[in-house]
């Protein structure tokens, strides 16, 4: 069994996420993590004595190896790392939601300080791609940036939405680094520099990646599911009811292969083999587990692995040693082995007494009255499913169907349907009162966003007074764009906005397509090119249509920039697209786009009055404190009073200032993040390298405050030369 | 704490029953001891370890359902006669497996307990106890509520045969003949009895009682009267007793005390020089414990505790230290056993494998057929609902003997679902319409492999009453559910106690109509739990019991034609007068209904909630408080500037939290009753308050006993 070579118990919080091991002098290495009233605290344990003093740091009234570092805001990100590489020591750095703090610990001084009004949710630092010096890169609202240990920002793209997570791995195995990120609208994305070559969709929000090996890595998913993934395909997953605080690879059993390390909220800490997310080590913690880091924390030249709680507690495990055999655990294998062959034999036995008890009922062949009470229903007992559109009434909205039906007079208790992403939990149930009972059930399903989902049913079958039902198990999937309803074509309704491209493929290939990604009526049937299909969303009734014309020009109309670019990237992939140019307008969305900028250019020049604002009155209050003071040692009472009374005044002023400025700050995110997704969705627009152009031109434009152009570059896909 | 017990597995047979393993004698002294367990299948397997590896004595036919297996034998001689009670009849076999009784009882209902002395045989079925003797009948008893287990105490040791009952109603019956001694009220449904050191300690008089609440207690049973020795409450929240045994497992020469639980918890208690239990050692397995003995099974010389498992699994916890410990040597060859055993059970599973395989394309080829018929077979599911004192909650504990796939709970009354902490399953709620199905609950419970055992914790809420549902699904081919129902009753926090207050101000209910007895029975089992199913003997018949909530009290006095209830609450008179009007409306009888409100039983029930109100309020403040205080104490750097009551919050806050942590909604639910209280108490004057209820919160929210006390005086 291993155990921990080392345990400590420090009196501050640690939170979550936000703990890393560098080497700030060189050569002894620290733990370094956030902890409550916006402070970072560093344990150094080698160097007692030795305290850095200045403005920043203090020592730790509570831990005599402690000091505290005061960043004056709540942290929301924290690494270490070589940034520099010249100056031979790690730096610490440190993100909030408006800055980014380069520290170098040892010498006590900033690299950098730089403002990032996208925030930093999440940091990784290392090296990316071609760019030759280490990056320091955060991923805040819908944007990446990437510093150099000057401040330099060398590195800049936008991603879908708010990023959660970060990791480096080289995911196409060509030696370099390339950037995973994990954003709030479940998609892993991976940049090799500032181009998406691959998109992985999940079920919730990512919110940890690492590198493990080549070029798999793990990932951490709000809903507590854990896995591995190699480049694009998944190995394995498994879900808990707790949620994965912190992920980290690590080689616990001395394999060679690193195992992920899984620090839950419950305290728990396990070691999954990264083939099949076998747990092959776990120990738990009193609370919650705030960080899993390595270092060489004992000095003795063996790398631990660190696993830290919320409440401030520390244990290292060194990997188990060569004798252990991998047997980490303090049952033995074999077991726990013969437990698990044993139950499979129970499984086996009980399945084959099931079959026997069928035998046996076949012979009897009893009356069918008395079917209900012993449960039998007939063999052929078959169970149908049909997806279908129901456009709604007057007390229930329009939704996508699902109806499940028996083949004879048998009921249907209860449906289940398990599925992710698209339910409050990740179970849907019918269960119809008594009075109810038949043999279909129909399960409105409401997809909350266009992407394929599978749905694992569950049905209970039986009769009316049974006890026990039959489950009936089946999966079937929902189609991408199930939320569309077939309408007659009607010009007058056609949205004037629109998307326009060239694809060489035949119209059946194109029939294909729209038949496995909506939920078109059995009787369509689609004739040769040029043709139309118009649809209606079920969501909020805005009209799609999509005209193929016998060149192969495809025009789709919508007012739902999203949508388009979804129908795109799904033709794209259907067709295996690579370089998709389309001329875009959106008129209706470039308005509120246009308008979305002149709001952030108002913020902007708001945000600098404010900010003068409160210069002036910082300096006011040290001349209101100096007079004040003065006053008190003139023993002028009366005056002092005043001055108090209005320093005072000025402190609620100074407050009010505060909250008119927070005010400015979350409305000029929200728009700052409005445009960046603008960004993203006129990149999903195209597909391959015109994506990426269009990325690049917007982004110019923006920077070059040219409004004109941007929009532009949004119809046409690429910057006037 | 130190015993260090290494677990090995020794063989599985059916399911188990409480009580149907014993460890045989040793023939020789320090020999190994044989195994013989019965199963839900009806065989009696015998076994003993040999290198490792089970060696079958002998196996019977499968039969009916083993509900009990005792050892026997002519006194003072070994007990190595089996005795197993299956159905309605006793068999015995000789240590060999050779049949040499069988005995069919006049009983008409299953055997449930069974104690044998010598050649006095004690059964007893759900409500029936009988005694024989050499097959004779002796003596007869029928108890008001279901009978849980049966002991005597030693015959060679006291002048007289002096059975104890453990009945459902928290009491033991000490009989003498066909008559009941007397009655010992113990805190909890007693669910196991045992001689305490196996012969009733010194005095011969010594009975152990386990209850399915989890406490444990010692009763020393006199001629005249109980003496109380020592209890111990279940402050952990541990599972039910289902077993217990006395065996010298540390090696001190006194004889420890050896517990099973039904959440698989094994305890070892060892006595201290007072004769007062230390718990000593304790170790979970998955599944519950349904028999324990001490002895030795695995190898010679080293002593072991044996239990065997809900599922059929026969454990031993051993003394013997594991391979790791050992010489290199001995590693070796242990392993080599292991291998062993590995290696034969996958042989055998892939033989299985390949008949399950044809099995199941004969079914898949039947299933084209259209006259075919498919049955289910049952997988054996066990199961409990009880409500946990402590916190006034419905514990409902689903125990299956193989892996659960998932679980569906539903129910037609609101009820809160909370999580624990132990399940490792999925939980996920669903929404669900309630207007046209009745469903106020649905949520799915997805089970991780392996599991087998399944806790949860329900709230309810008096008043409202139905049925809740589980549908398990086994990970078995062909996949079946089973369902399961329990029902939510409308005093459904209220408990059975053994007396109550007197000197409370009461509220009574009084029924007067052309009802039956049995009648009138059946509405008070509709109404509150834990009353037998069974109308119990005599004419009129009393049962107390208490709010576990509230603790306040209900009287229930009836008889053919009239039923009387009392409480000190005006919401539980409120709830029965509802519940039972609407039941008799139902079936058509015609009730009168009248009842007397004593206005002070208001103000006392008030009295009665304020300390715990306070109690809450205090400590949610203080628990708001914990976060500031602490990070003022990181800025500071020490507490001495804090006042000192905020210093004591900082030294108490783990404390503080772990019981706000524990009573999630407290505040809620005393909110939720004060307010019925308030609404029931204006509702027997004719007046609806509803309207008022806002101007109710608002006081709740800055709580003062007397303000609110005035509030209900004036409204």
């Amino acid at each position: 069994m291993l155990l921990p070579v080392f345990t400590l118990k420090l009196r501050h919080k640690i939170s979550p996420r936000m703990v890393a091991v560098g080497r700030y002098d060189g050569t002894h290495p620290c733990l370094a993590a956030a902890t409550q009233a916006g402070k970072v605290f560093i344990h150094n344990p080698h160097t007692r004595s030795q305290y850095f003093s200045a403005p920043r740091v203090s020592q730790s009234p509570l831990e005599s190896d402690v000091s505290l570092l005061n960043i004056n805001q709540a942290v929301s990100c924290l690494t270490a790392g070589v940034l520099n590489p010249e100056l031979g020591h790690d730096v610490l750095l440190v993100g909030t939601q408006t800055n980014l703090l380069a520290y170098d610990v040892y010498n006590n001084s900033d690299l950098f300080y730089r403002e990032v009004a996208d925030g930093a949710n999440a940091i990784v630092l290392g090296t990316l791609g071609d760019v030759a010096s280490p990056l320091a890169i955060i991923g805040g609202n819908c944007v990446l940036q990437g510093f150099d240990h000057e401040g330099n920002d060398l590195f800049w793209t936008v991603t879908g939405d708010n990023v959660h997570s970060l990791a480096l791995c080289d995911f196409d195995g060509d030696g370099k680094k390339e950037l995973l990120v994990g954003s709030e609208d479940f998609d892993i994305r991976v940049f090799k520099e500032d181009e998406i070559v691959a998109e992985m969709t999940e079920t919730e929000i990512i919110t940890s990646l690492c590198p493990m090996y080549g070029s798999r890595f793990g990932y951490a998913l709000s809903n507590g599911t854990v896995g591995v993934y190699d480049k694009t395909a998944r190995s394995w997953r498994i879900k808990s009811k707790n949620h994965a605080m912190s992920i980290h690879a690590f080689d616990l059993n001395s394999d060679g292969v690193c195992e992920l390390i899984t620090g839950w909220s419950n305290g728990k800490v396990d070691a999954r083999s990264d083939r099949t997310g076998e747990v092959i080590f776990k120990d738990n913690f009193s609370s919650a587990v705030a960080g899993v880091v390595e270092g060489d924390y004992r000095m003795d030249g063996h790398v631990q692995l660190i696993c830290c709680s919320v409440d401030g507690e520390i244990r290292g495990y060194l990997p188990g040693t060569a004798e252990m055999r991998g047997n980490l655990m303090d049952t033995s294998m074999e077991q726990d082995l013969i437990r698990e062959l044993s139950q499979k034999k129970q499984n086996l036995l009980l399945e084959l007494r099931n079959y026997e008890e069928n035998a046996k009922a076949e012979l009897s062949g009893l009356p069918n009255e008395a079917d209900g009470q012993r449960d039998v229903i007939p063999a052929n007992t078959r169970l149908h499913t049909i997806f279908s559109v129901n456009l709604g009434s007057e007390t229930q909205a329009a939704h996508t169907e699902l109806c499940v039906s028996t083949s004879n007079d048998t009921i249907i208790r209860a449906v289940l349907i398990f599925a992710e992403g698209i339910f409050a939990g990740e179970s849907h149930v019918v269960h119809p009162s008594i009075h109810n009972l038949s043999s279909s059930i129909c399960v409105p399903v409401v997809p909350p966003k266009d992407v394929p989902v599978d749905l694992h049913l569950k049905a209970f079958v039986g009769y009316r007074s049974s006890t026990q039902f039959h489950v009936f198990e089946l999966t079937r999937q929902l189609p991408r764009f199930s939320m569309y309803a077939l309408t007659r074509p009607d010009s007058a309704s056609e949205p004037i906005s629109y998307v326009n491209f060239m694809i060489t493929e035949r119209a059946q290939r194109i029939a294909l397509w729209l038949n496995q990604n909506f939920l078109l009526p059995e009787d369509t049937n689609i004739q040769n090119a040029p043709f139309q299909a118009c649809f209606t969303s079920l969501r909020n009734g805005g009209h799609l249509c999509i005209k193929i014309k016998s060149s192969g020009e495809i025009t789709i109309n919508t007012d739902d920039i999203d949508l388009a670019g979804d129908i795109i990237q799904s033709m794209a992939s259907f067709f295996a697209i690579e370089d998709l140019q389309v001329e875009a307008d959106f008129p209706i969305y470039f308005e509120e786009l246009r308008k979305v900028l002149i709001k952030v250019d108002e913020y902007h020049t708001v945000h600098q009055k404010l900010s003068a604002d409160m210069a002036d009155n910082s300096n006011l209050i040290r001349n209101l404190l100096v007079r004040a003071e003065d006053a008190r040692l003139m023993r002028d009472m009366k005056t002092m009073k005043n001055r108090y009374m209005e320093l005072y005044d000025l402190n609620k002023d100074l407050l009010n200032g505060y909250k008119i400025r927070c005010n400015n700050h979350t409305e000029l995110l929200g728009n700052l993040k409005a445009v960046n997704q603008a960004i993203q969705r006129a990149g999903r627009l195209r597909v391959g390298k015109p994506k990426n152009q269009v990325i690049t031109a917007c982004r110019d434009a923006i920077r070059s405050n040219n409004i004109n152009t941007l929009f532009r570059i949004m119809r046409v896909g690429t910057a006037p030369s | 704490m130190d015993l260090a017990l290494n677990r090995a597995d020794y063989l599985q047979v059916g399911v188990t029953s409480q009580k149907t393993m014993k460890l045989l004698p040793a023939s020789k002294s320090r020999a190994t001891q044989k195994v013989v367990i019965g199963d839900h299948d009806g065989v009696v397997t015998c076994f003993g370890m040999k290198k490792g590896e089970a060696v079958a004595v002998f196996k019977t036919l499968p039969g009916q359902k083993i509900a009990r297996l005792e050892l026997g034998g002519v006194l003072n001689t070994p007990q190595e006669k089996i005795f197993i009670a299956a159905g309605s009849e006793i068999r015995g076999f000789t240590k060999r497996g050779k049949q040499f009784l069988s005995f069919e009882t006049n009983l008409t209902e299953c055997i449930k307990a069974m104690h044998i002395s010598g050649s006095d045989l004690f059964l007893s079925a759900s409500y029936i106890y009988n005694h024989y003797c050499d097959c004779q009948d002796q003596h007869y008893y029928l108890s008001g509520d279901k009978i849980n287990d049966v002991t005597c105490l030693p015959v060679e040791r006291s002048p007289q045969i002096t059975p104890v009952l453990a009945c459902q109603d928290r009491v033991l019956r000490v009989l003498q003949g066909s008559d009941v001694m007397y009655e010992v009220e113990i805190p909890g449904p007693p669910s196991v009895l045992a001689l305490h050191n196996g012969n009733g300690g010194d005095s011969g008089e010594d009975v152990l009682f386990g209850t399915s609440d989890g406490k444990l207690g010692l009763i020393q049973v006199t001629t005249s009267k109980p003496i109380h020795k020592w209890e111990i409450r279940n402050e952990k929240k541990r599972g039910g007793i289902l077993c217990m045994d006395s065996f010298d497992i540390v090696g001190d020469g006194v004889k420890d005390l050896l517990v099973g639980r039904d959440d698989g918890m094994v305890e070892v208690y060892s006595f201290d020089s007072a004769n007062e239990p230390i718990l000593r050692f304790d170790q979970m397995l998955s599944e519950s414990v349904t028999s324990i003995q001490g002895g030795c099974v695995g190898k010679d010389g080293y002593d072991e505790i044996v239990v065997s498992t809900y599922s059929g699994w026969v454990t031993g916890l051993t003394t013997e230290p594991t391979h790791k410990e050992s010489g290199p040597g001995e590693e070796l060859k242990i392993n080599q056993e292991m291998q062993n055993k590995i290696a034969c059970l996958r042989s055998e599973l892939e033989h299985l494998q390949y008949k399950v395989l044809q099995e199941r394309e004969n079914y898949q080829q039947a299933s084209q057929s259209s006259r075919a018929k498919t049955a289910l077979s049952s997988i054996s599911i066990n199961d409990k609902f009880t409500l946990n004192k402590d916190d006034a909650s419905y514990s409902l504990i689903l125990e299956v003997q193989t892996a659960i796939d998932n679980v569906l709970i539903q129910s037609d009354v609101p009820i809160d679902l909370l999580d624990m902490d132990k399940n490792s399953a999925v939980v996920s709620f669903s929404s669900c319409d309630s207007e046209s199905n009745d469903n106020f609950l649905l949520a799915t419970y997805r089970c991780q492999a392996n599991t087998t055992r399944l806790e949860l914790k329900i709230r309810s809420i008096e008043g409202q009453y139905g049925t809740l549902q589980a549908y398990v699904t086994p990970r078995v081919q062909p996949k079946t559910c089973q369902v399961r129902q329990y029902h939510i009753k409308p005093l459904s926090l209220h408990q059975r106690t053994h007396f109550i207050d007197p000197d409370r101000p009461m509220n009574t209910l009084t029924l007067t109509g052309q009802f039956s007895f049995a009648e009138v029975h059946s509405w008070v089992v509709f109404c509150l739990p834990e009353v037998p199913e069974k109308p119990p003997a005599g004419e009129c018949i009393t049962f107390y019991f208490q709010n576990t909530f509230l603790d306040t009290q209900l009287e229930s006095t009836y008889r053919k034609g009239e039923g009387v209830f009392k409480s000190d609450n005006i919401s539980t008179i409120s709830i029965l007068k509802d519940v039972l009007s609407k039941e008799a409306t139902k079936r058509k009888i015609n009730l009168n209904i009248s009842y007397e409100i004593s206005e002070v039983s208001v103000k006392h029930t008030l009295k009665l909630i304020h300390p715990k109100l306070e109690y809450q309020l205090l400590l949610a403040k203080k628990v708001q408080l914990i976060d500031a205080l602490k990070e003022l104490q990181v800025h500071e750097g020490n507490t001495n500037f804090l006042i000192p009551e905020y210093r004591s919050i900082l030294e108490e806050a783990d404390h503080l939290q772990e019981e706000y942590k524990k009573q999630p909604a407290h505040l809620e639910r005393l909110y939720g009753m004060i307010t019925d209280l308030f609404i029931d108490k204006f509702k027997f004057k004719g007046t609806n308050v509803k309207t008022k209820v806002p101007l109710l919160l608002e006081i709740l929210d800055s709580y003062d006993q007397n303000a609110l006390i005035a509030f209900f005086d004036a409204a």
